[in-house]
């Protein structure tokens, strides 16, 4: 009975927390121009894929796609290397300068990015690398990874040093230890951490915008905004971009969320 | 908050082995070093060095011609004083404490109380809840806050029309934007719905790493559910609360996009908060050196209202996160 | 012949070989730039036109950035609220010898101050666009109202509308959103008001006006009239005032021609029973000035190609495009001909209304006021909800505008 009631509280919330996606896509669902009715439209009167094909069918979007996957997988496996690099040491070992860089690392977040956007662009200029792929890819990077060596370090911290050094007693190398004991057992955290970049990643607008010049290097968010011009914005259009758009993350997602299971798997055997 | 955390689960960086420690053969002592090098590396030249022209472009005039001329004209401090002369300046900084402040504990709440309730629930129920969270990070800003405004339109939106359809006949034609204040209580429940599912996830990681034997012993000594959530739960969770909540405070305390594109900071600058300030004075009239001042400015205030935070990470040997 | 002259007899001009053109999402119809970058690329040759069609969403940011990169395009398309700050920043080609071989004496008189700094040109007028007054001819015709010429009989039609259809209650004679600012700037300038005086280059807000405070007052006149249910806090864009009007349940918007289309994606039908007229003025016979928005072409001062860029400009500003911009539905910038847009009702009283077209104040500030947070959509608000009244209400936005643009 009581897990009866959490199940429902749980649909519940699934349901607040899905309307307003909900609203997205039954508007790229209905008929362009239909998105203000004075009608009560919890559900569309009418159905229509129109919206879909006039976004996936602008010109560019595969070239857009391409370039969005490349630039946001590329940043996020490297912040997710070079933050579980970073997450060990700073968590496992003691070493001078440590505190320093975590310091360095929460600095890094309070950033405001907007303004940075000026100083980056020039630095990219000098360095010659507008108009390029690498550029937004190294941006991205940078600026998810204090973020994930923070997340990384704060569930590396959660997880006991005893485990490992049990390990240790049974004959394992420190790396075996940490590989075998640790790492599995960070597997949601990994989960956690990754789709939150892939996410910012994705999204981001301003950078993409300004660092590609050309068209043909551009990003899908910038591909999202052309539904809107002074003509006014073609919102059935935009709504089924945006589908389009959020399709990726939730494949993303449900790819990585497997090892949320495979992570419960370890703890109960491990630990 | 912290001080439990050593009662039940060994949290936090345990020193390296005594005999490590006295050897400290040259590989060992350079290693955290090695390890460290890509991720510092990057962040030094990628936001470091960035971050530091930032704070050299505050005390410069840098409008359009200068930065397309590529000239340099240092000011001094008349960036600042242009910010901090503004009468509004210390409202909007209030407002701003307030709406992250906001913000950040209807998150972490939410967030916290959402983890825990999947993890106990079967696994088919949590992984439409889990689908649902990420839908609702999955959507685009543009689709968001477009969404939003859709639904809380004050003729045409679901809102009012489901309100009025239950027999709230008042809310007919209501107005959700006419005062500051509630449109930044809009505002907020759009930012607390896209960032609750990070937290929420981020926390069921955590909880997901807490063996479970622990609570097995728990549910043999007859605990409660409040007394395993206090005793078990709680303090194996507590510093990722803790870190949660700090980076939803830097992330809140920055939001610009979602804040201006409901109502660009109105009605008559009510929901107006720092990022947006930076927008007016800086970025929208192309005085990059004031937008400078103000992000400089920001920082010191997130510095500020987090220093109880830093201190502690500082001071203690071993801080718990 | 001349062209082929000046395009290649630069010497470097040619170098390149390729001309880097940025215009907006929406302002050139495609069968005008394939056809104009064919014909320039014949008198060229060798060298090729880079088209990049530009987003609205961050063009700021985008122009900004890309006029100190090392690469700035050769011509680009300002909106008239930007062009004053590009101009007064010394980023963009001196263009004023070469107005007369650009159709200097057709120019739009609103573009052009807009593009115009301390006695020189650093923007060429591209297209222009004002509102109307969109109606159901339909709804009309059956209450027997004919197009009103005076704000007396506009004001009468709404009554009739209204009194017409009063049998369905959701029905709005006029939908008017609370923060239509681009209309009240009609109804000051119909009074003899302005928002702001120029002093050399100060610019002092003269909101505190006798004309300003008859403006509002007719505002809310129309507001009050036709019962909109439009929200007085929001401008027309929130919601869409096209898609209100789709919805067939209201008799007139102030708009500009293309929402008639917008409106056409929710009822179709709507179109063909629409028509438009220019805004009434206060003295019968006339219409009222309206705001001329649109945009400017000009040459960032660091492109490598000024020369070739020169000669796109000439072609741009050619008799043949400019009727093409035309047919578009645009009020072409730098040819007194508007035939070609007379065809449709909804361009026709475009066209009329904009031989009394006016321009907002030519300050480099101003794009600070549209693209931020306006004061004089905060005073209508006030104004219309009783916040304030019409003194409180116009010494309060003239002290925030002062603010802005001082």
């Amino acid at each position: 009975m009581k897990r009866f009631s959490l199940s429902a509280l749980a649909l519940l919330i699934a349901a607040v927390f899905a309307f307003p996606t909900y609203w997205m896509l039954s508007t790229a669902f209905k008929p362009s121009g239909q998105v203000l009715s004075t009608r009560y439209d919890l559900v569309p009167f009418e159905f229509t894929f129109d919206n879909f094909v006039t976004a996936v069918t602008k010109p560019g979007f595969s070239a857009f796609l391409t370039n969005s996957l490349v630039v946001t997988i590329g940043a996020v496996l490297l912040a997710l290397v070079a933050g579980l690099l970073a997450a060990i040491p700073l968590s496992r070992l003691k070493f001078r300068g440590r505190k320093g860089f975590l310091l360095l690392v929460l600095i890094a977040q309070m950033a405001p990015l907007e303004a940075l956007l000026i100083p980056m662009y020039l630095m990219m200029r000098d360095l010659d690398l507008l108009n390029t792929l690498p550029s937004l890819l190294l941006v991205y990077f940078a600026t998810t990874l204090p973020f994930t060596i923070w997340t990384l370090r704060g569930f590396v911290n959660g997880i006991p040093a005893e485990l490992e050094e049990a390990a240790m007693v049974d004959g394992c190398s420190r790396w075996q230890a940490f590989r075998r004991v640790t790492l599995p057992l960070l597997g949601p955290a990994l989960v956690s951490t990754s789709v939150f970049s892939f996410v910012t990643a994705w999204n981001e607008f301003l950078y993409a915008l300004v660092f590609m010049r050309d068209k043909t290097n551009q990003t899908l968010p910038v591909w999202l905004s052309s539904f809107k011009t002074a003509f006014g914005t073609d919102w059935g259009g935009a709504m089924a971009a945006s589908v389009v758009f959020a399709i990726p993350v939730l494949t993303f997602f449900l790819i990585v969320q497997r090892n949320l299971v495979a992570g419960t798997t370890a703890g109960a055997v491990k630990g | 908050m912290t001080a439990t955390v050593d009662a039940v689960a060994p949290v936090g960086p345990v020193p390296p082995a005594p005999s490590a420690v006295r050897r400290r053969p040259f590989g060992e002592r350079a290693l955290p070093y090695l390890l460290l090098a890509p991720a510092v590396l990057a962040l030094l030249v990628m936001l470091g060095w960035p971050a530091l022209q930032v704070v050299l472009i505050s005390f410069r005039k840098l409008d359009l011609g200068e930065l397309v001329r590529g000239e340099v004209v240092w000011t001094g401090f008349d960036n600042y004083a242009e910010v901090l002369a503004d009468p509004e300046f210390w409202s909007i900084t209030l407002r701003t404490v307030l709406f992250t402040a906001g913000c950040v504990a209807g998150t972490v709440l939410a967030g916290l109380g959402i983890a825990v309730l999947m993890r106990h629930i079967g696994p088919k129920v949590r992984i439409v809840l889990q689908i649902a969270l990420v839908l609702a990070w999955a959507v685009p800003i543009l689709a968001a806050t477009t969404v939003f405004q859709w639904i809380f339109d004050q003729q045409y939106g679901i809102l009012n029309k489901t309100l009025v359809l239950l027999g709230f006949e008042s809310f007919a034609g209501h107005s959700w934007f006419s005062t500051g204040a509630s449109t930044l209580v809009v505002i907020g429940l759009l930012i607390v719905w896209q960032a609750v599912p990070f937290i929420a996830f981020t926390l069921y990681a955590g909880l997901l790493a807490v063996p479970r034997d622990l609570y097995e012993a728990a549910g043999m000594d007859g605990a409660s559910g409040t007394q395993t959530f206090r005793a078990v739960t709680w303090p194996s969770i507590a510093p990722l609360v803790t870190m949660s909540t700090f980076l939803s405070v830097l992330w809140d305390f920055k939001v610009f996009a979602q804040v201006w594109a409901i109502r660009e900071g109105g009605p008559d600058g009510g929901s107006t908060t720092l990022p947006v300030l930076q927008y007016l004075k800086g970025i929208a009239s192309s005085h990059f050196g004031v937008a400078a001042a103000v992000a400089v400015v920001m920082t010191l205030v997130l510095v500020v209202f987090t220093a109880q935070y830093l201190r502690m990470l500082l001071r203690s040997g071993r801080e718990e996160l | 012949m001349a062209l082929l002259a000046t395009g290649c007899g630069g010497g470097t001009a040619a170098g390149s070989g390729e001309l880097t053109v940025w215009l907006m999402n929406g302002s050139a119809p495609t069968s005008l730039t394939d056809e104009l970058h064919k014909e320039f690329e014949d008198k060229h040759p060798g060298v090729k036109v880079k088209y990049e069609i530009q987003q609205w969403t961050g063009i700021q940011d985008k122009l900004t950035t890309a006029l100190a990169g090392n690469q700035p395009p050769d011509v680009v398309e300002l909106g008239n609220t930007q062009n004053p700050k590009f101009a007064k920043e010394r980023v963009l080609t001196d263009l004023t010898a070469d107005a007369s071989e650009l159709a200097g004496s057709q120019w739009l008189e609103g573009l052009k101050q807009s593009g115009a700094w301390q006695g020189k040109q650093y923007g060429v007028p591209f297209y222009a666009a004002n509102r109307s007054v969109i109606y159901r001819k339909d709804l009309f015709d059956k209450a027997g109202i004919k197009e009103p010429t005076s704000r007396a009989e506009w004001l009468e039609a709404i009554r009739k509308l209204k009194a017409a259809n009063a049998s369905d209650p959701e029905f709005q004679p006029l939908y008017l959103a609370g923060q239509n600012w681009y209309s009240l700037l009609s109804f000051i300038w119909d009074e003899g008001g302005d928002i702001a005086k120029q002093e050399g280059e100060k610019f002092t807000a003269t909101l505190e006006t006798a004309q300003v405070k008859s403006a509002l007052e007719f505002y809310k006149q129309l507001v009050e009239v036709s019962g909109t249910k439009a929200p007085k806090d929001a401008d027309e864009q929130k919601p869409e005032q096209a898609g209100v009007y789709g919805q067939g349940k209201v008799g007139m918007i102030i708009g500009l021609p293309w929402e008639v289309d917008t409106a056409a994606k929710t009822d179709p039908s709507i179109k063909a029973k629409s028509a438009a007229f220019p805004i009434p003025s206060k003295n019968a016979g006339t219409n009222a000035p309206v705001f001329q928005g649109g945009s400017n072409l000009a040459i960032p001062a660091g492109s490598k190609n000024a020369a070739l860029a020169k000669d796109y400009l000439k072609l741009m500003t050619s008799a043949k495009y400019q009727s093409q911009l035309a047919k578009s539905g645009m009020v072409p910038g730098t040819s007194k001909d508007t035939g070609e847009l007379e065809a449709s009702p909804f361009g026709a009283a475009m066209a009329k209304g904009s031989r009394n077209g006016r321009a907002v104040p030519a300050s480099p500030k101003w794009g600070t006021v549209e693209e931020g947070q306006n004061p004089l959509k905060d005073m209508l608000t006030a104004y219309l909800t009783g916040a304030k009244d019409a003194t409180k209400a116009t010494a309060d936005a003239a002290a925030k505008l002062n603010g802005l643009l001082g």
